[in-house]
């Protein structure tokens, strides 16, 4: 692969990359730093990528691993307990959070990993399910289980928030 | 409405396909969405923000080792383009020409005869100690021509004895 493929087929997945990234990392210079890691690691390898037969899906995979590896290093300080249970805001959390949509994008963000990552690459990056179990590394029916509990769980967040937030305007 | 319940209804199971995901994000970026919709119109704004979201720094991948002809091209463009650029800082720079002195032994000379003739004094001077320093090597190089015609001629009287 030439500087020219490699621009086409790699550098051309670098939003996709980042959005993952910072899916995982949760963190805006984090994700970047990822980005640019995983480019300088797929360019040394580059020979070998002619062998790659889906290179988005395996550029993809690379980035959700290097990503884990990174969490891992950092000793999963950062990461959420899987069964993390939404806890509602307080009246000075709802005033910082008016916004319903940065709300959501939260609650995303507060799934456990995996689950995150299948819901953002299914519903933001328009992905099948064949190729977002190859890209986490694992079958296609523990796919739409996980998707469908990440999905379920947001929509339990969102209509509890929305109760509490009719509940508090009744009472004011 | 009855339509968009039952692909609601699928979306939270994880049972639409991307078709019927694409017509839910469709329904919810209209603006007329019924009342019992509503909650979920910021779940499919989200995912629609999401998706703008791009890797702004610039990728800076390590120049590539390429085939040793394209590598000379490279090189000669970027030579001829360092070349060019001197010409044209000395072009710019350049003294304008009622400005022409020289500098010897320290002093401004404005004079441009005597300044020639300054140049030509100190050229023939190394002309001279050239033709000096060299006299050896050219003998010795006049010296090694005879020889070489020494031995043709020995060779070609050779060849006509036998």
């Amino acid at each position: 692969m030439d500087s020219t493929q490699f621009n086409v087929k790699i550098l051309s997945l670098s939003d996709k990359l980042f959005r993952l990234a910072k899916s995982m990392l949760r963190n805006t210079e984090a994700a970047q730093d990822a980005v640019q890691d995983l480019s300088m690691k797929l360019w040394e390898k580059r020979k070998q990528l002619d062998e790659v037969e889906n290179v988005p899906a395996f550029t993809m995979r690379a980035m959700r691993n290097l990503c884990l590896d990174t969490i891992r290093k950092q000793g999963d300080e950062d990461e959420l307990p899987a069964e993390f249970e939404f806890v509602a805001p307080n009246p000075h959390q709802q005033a910082e959070q008016k916004d319903l949509v940065g709300r959501v994008r939260d609650m995303i963000d507060n799934l456990p990993e995996l689950q995150r990552t299948i819901i953002r690459m299914r519903d933001v990056e328009g992905m099948e399910i064949s190729e977002i179990a190859y890209i986490t590394s694992i079958k296609e029916n523990a796919v739409t289980v996980n998707l469908s509990r990440a999905r379920q769980k947001i929509r339990e967040k969102i209509l509890y928030e929305q109760k509490y937030v009719e509940a508090n305007i009744w009472k004011e | 409405m009855e339509r968009i319940n039952k692909l609601l209804e699928n979306y939270f199971k994880g049972e639409t396909t991307l078709a019927e995901e694409a017509e839910l994000k469709q329904y919810f970026a209209t603006g007329t969405i019924a009342p019992e919709h509503k909650p979920y119109s910021a779940l499919f704004q989200a995912f629609g923000q999401e998706v703008q979201q791009q890797y702004t720094t610039p990728m800076t991948i390590v120049l590539p080792k390429q085939s040793s002809g394209k590598r000379m091209w490279v090189r000669a463009v970027v030579y001829s383009g360092i070349a060019a650029s001197l010409v044209l800082a000395v072009w710019i720079q350049r003294p304008r020409q009622e400005e022409d002195y020289a500098i010897i032994r320290g002093r401004r000379i404005d004079n441009p005869e005597y300044a020639q003739r300054y140049a030509e004094k100190k050229l023939n001077a190394v002309n001279e100690m050239l033709r000096y320093k060299l006299k050896p090597l050219m003998d010795a190089q006049a010296l090694k021509d005879n020889l070489r015609n020494v031995d043709e001629g020995e060779n070609d009287k050779n060849q006509i004895i036998e």
